[in-house]
């Protein structure tokens, strides 16, 4: 970074005129309800007339019924220019921890799904275990999260608002309620509460289903070309991912615990992650053939390296234990499980670090606006029914919606006492 | 947002009689001055970018809109013309002066057809946009004018509105960690001026006011320049018929002259969590159950083969 790019430099002044750094500036005026001085009312002051009236040729012919809109389509529809000049949009922002994040709720969420399965089929120790593994996996999430923050202090704001249409905000309330579920979970089965444990496991599991796959939807819900165009796909190979590695961290935890070899459970997970794999590895493979243009970012660079390393991995991984015989049986199904895991991580990165190189893909990015990118364009429905923006009526003053215009103000407040906090000194 | 009565829980400010107002930006009369960049980092007190030459010799020194660039002014040097259109000039270039005297270079660019436009980019205040869905914190608003707005105080930098933008708009300041775009002067407007950029525009190329008059001049202003032999004018993000609209209409629209690509802009754009979500979700939630069955199902079988 070089002197005088303050755009990019560390030593950058971002001091307010007013206020402090994050705070409302601290203005009042000299007079109550005086207006500026010279502004009129309706902004008055703004009249392109100054220039452009009326009386000036500037914009003197009224147009034809149809005719802009007839020259809008024309320019937008007709032929795209040879080069792109870009930036067209922004690259995502995310870092290592955001991944790392996607794979541990992923782990967190196929353990789930394998403590219910155990205690469907009645094995009550391996679904405790199972529970316990929920839960170690998805502690360390929320640490990964907030450090992703441009101001990680303000951290609890994720939980100021209740926003269905929002897959972030929707994934912070289930990482909470998953988490709550897993500890009250892991709790009663240390009580010896066995149904208790049972019920919040099948809750935890149902609370899985959604945190191991709105990730997906996370990256399926930008413009970045290649996520967006994998919208179905993406929820789904993340499915998989989750499933395999949680069954893989579940079935390892299981063997270090001392379970048999032949033990139902042990069958089952084995079973469960190679099936989880080989379904990821077929969702992949149909995906990237329908891509089209938008997959080309996947043939080059960092993640054309990330995504050969998971495939190679998980492949290893496939076949290891078919090809094992005798003693080496037991080992060589460990390894096919950390090799899972080791290329689930892979897969995670691949997709983030991949969706950056797609959003830096000005040509992608316009053949995309276009209708032009992949394969099966023609099967998107051009004409959906589109809801404006976040436009809801005023809440009412008394009831339901007091305690919700209370709750966000005090998590917003707090979230600010939180960073004036963490903050000072600095 | 303190001082506004914006309901906490709420993502819009509501008030009566508040009519939609926005920017029209007429390109056809940017003469490339950058006052507009320098009013805007002025009034919402904005970090300077530093002065160095970007993207292979340009005198665009900005790039792109950033959080700390609201306002930016796109050069779109097209300097290589199309190839018969190479052919015809260079078949009409003056021959080449004797020693001592210097060719005059501006009339022979344009001999060649080189053209050079200038766009002064902003936040579009999209109808259905794609910042303001994702947003998980509510920091982003829709305001009582219907622009979006973020309240610096409640956003935690999560980065969620970046890739959610389809116009590369909002962008998350490495430095302070907040999300920043375009407020459409929200505060100046509170005291009834026009917005920094406008006012600085000393040909008008930026103009504020009521949506619906904008929108009325603008298409005046196409009827004009087509009728001057300007057939290539056109409005990006306005009069559209609803089935192209760009993002259900963008309160800060366009008059351009080439495609939008040159520009930097895409043919078509829509919130992309309006596009994507309800298809997404379906086949996502539907994947997570059926991981659950088939878990149990695996597990079922083993137990009983194993009996």
């Amino acid at each position: 970074m070089s002197e005088g790019n303050d755009h990019d430099s560390a030593s950058r002044d971002d001091t307010p005129a007013l206020g402090t750094r994050g705070g409302p500036a601290p203005w009042e005026r000299a007079v109550e309800d005086s207006g500026v001085a010279l502004a009129k009312p309706a902004w008055g002051d703004a009249g392109w007339s100054y220039i452009f009236g009326a009386d000036t040729s500037y914009a003197g012919t009224e147009p034809q019924p149809g005719e802009v809109a007839a020259a809008n389509r024309a320019m937008r529809s007709g032929a795209m220019p040879e080069s792109v000049q870009g930036p067209v949009m922004h690259a995502p922002v995310w870092t290592w921890e955001v991944p790392l994040y996607f794979w541990l709720g992923g782990i967190a969420s196929g353990a789930a799904f394998a403590a219910l399965a155990a205690d469907i089929a009645g094995d009550v120790e391996s679904a405790a275990l199972a529970r316990k593994v929920a839960l170690g996996a998805v502690l360390p999430a929320p640490v990964l999260l907030i450090a992703d923050l441009g101001r990680p202090a303000r951290f609890l704001n994720m939980l100021r608002i209740f926003k269905p249409r929002s897959p972030m905000n929707m994934g912070a309330w289930c990482l909470a309620a998953f988490s709550s579920a897993g500890a009250g979970a892991v709790a009663a089965d240390l009580l010896g509460a066995r149904r208790t444990g049972r019920r919040l496991g099948v809750a935890q599991a149902l609370l899985g289903s959604y945190l191991g796959s709105y990730t997906g939807v996370l990256l399926a819900t930008t413009a970045v070309p290649l996520w967006a165009r994998s919208r179905v796909f993406l929820g789904p190979i993340f499915v998989a991912t989750a499933t395999a590695t949680g069954a893989a961290a579940t079935r390892l935890t299981l063997a270090a615990a001392g379970q048999p070899e032949d033990h139902p459970t042990h069958v089952a997970l084995a079973r469960l992650e190679a099936g989880a794999i080989l379904a990821e590895l077929t969702l992949s493979t149909v995906n990237e053939r329908r891509l089209g243009r938008a997959g080309e970012v996947l043939s080059r660079g960092t993640p054309r390296r990330l995504f050969r390393a998971a495939k190679g991995l998980v492949g290893v991984g496939l076949v290891l234990p078919l090809v094992a015989r005798g003693r080496s049986r037991r080992p060589a199904q460990n390894v096919a499980s950390v090799l899972y895991l080791a290329g689930g991580l892979a897969f995670r990165f691949a997709w983030v670090e991949a969706g950056k190189a797609s959003a830096r893909d000005d040509e992608a990015v316009a053949l995309m606006a276009r209708g032009r990118l992949t394969a099966d364009e023609r099967l998107r429905a051009h004409t959906e029914r589109r809801v404006l923006s976040e436009d809801r009526p005023p809440l009412a003053v008394g009831g339901p919606a007091k305690t919700l215009r209370a709750w966000s103000a005090t998590v917003g407040r707090a979230s600010l006492l939180i960073e004036r906090l963490v903050t000072r000194g600095r | 947002m303190t001082g506004t009565n914006a309901a906490p829980t709420e993502l819009a400010i509501h008030r009566g009689g508040a009519r939609r107002m926005g920017f029209f930006t007429d390109t056809s009369v940017c003469i490339g001055c950058k006052a507009c960049e320098v009013a805007c980092k002025q009034w919402n007190d904005l970090p300077a970018d530093g002065s160095q030459f970007k993207k292979g010799g340009s005198y665009d020194h900005t790039g792109d809109l950033s959080a700390s660039t609201w306002r930016h002014v796109r050069f779109v040097e097209l300097l290589e013309p199309s190839p018969p259109l190479q052919q015809e000039a260079i078949s009409a270039l003056p021959a080449i002066p004797p020693a001592g005297e210097l060719p005059d270079l501006v009339a022979m660019a344009e001999g060649v057809g080189s053209k050079w436009l200038f766009m002064s980019d902003v936040c579009k205040h999209c109808t259905n946009a794609g910042c303001l869905d994702a947003c998980p914190t509510g920091a982003l608003i829709r305001t009582e004018h219907q622009t979006v707005v973020l309240q610096a105080d409640v956003c935690n930098g999560c980065g969620y509105c970046v890739p959610a933008c389809p116009f590369g708009v909002v962008d998350r300041d490495p430095i302070d960690g907040r999300a920043g775009k375009c407020t459409l002067c929200y505060d100046r407007l509170e005291d009834g001026l026009e917005p920094a950029c406008a006012k600085a525009c000393p040909t008008d190329s930026i103009q504020f006011g009521p949506y619906e008059e904008l929108v009325a001049q603008a298409e005046r202003r196409v009827a004009e320049l087509h009728g001057r032999g300007i057939d290539g004018a056109y409005l990006y993000g306005a009069a559209d018929e609803p089935e192209h609209e760009l993002a259900g209409g963008l309160g800060a629209f366009f008059l351009l002259t080439e495609p939008p690509e040159r520009y930097g802009l895409p043919a078509e754009a829509e919130s992309p969590i309006q596009e994507n979500l309800l298809a997404a979700t379906a086949a996502a939630v539907g994947a997570g159950l059926l991981a659950a069955a088939g878990a149990a199902l695996s597990f079922t079988i083993a137990r009983r083969r194993g009996r």
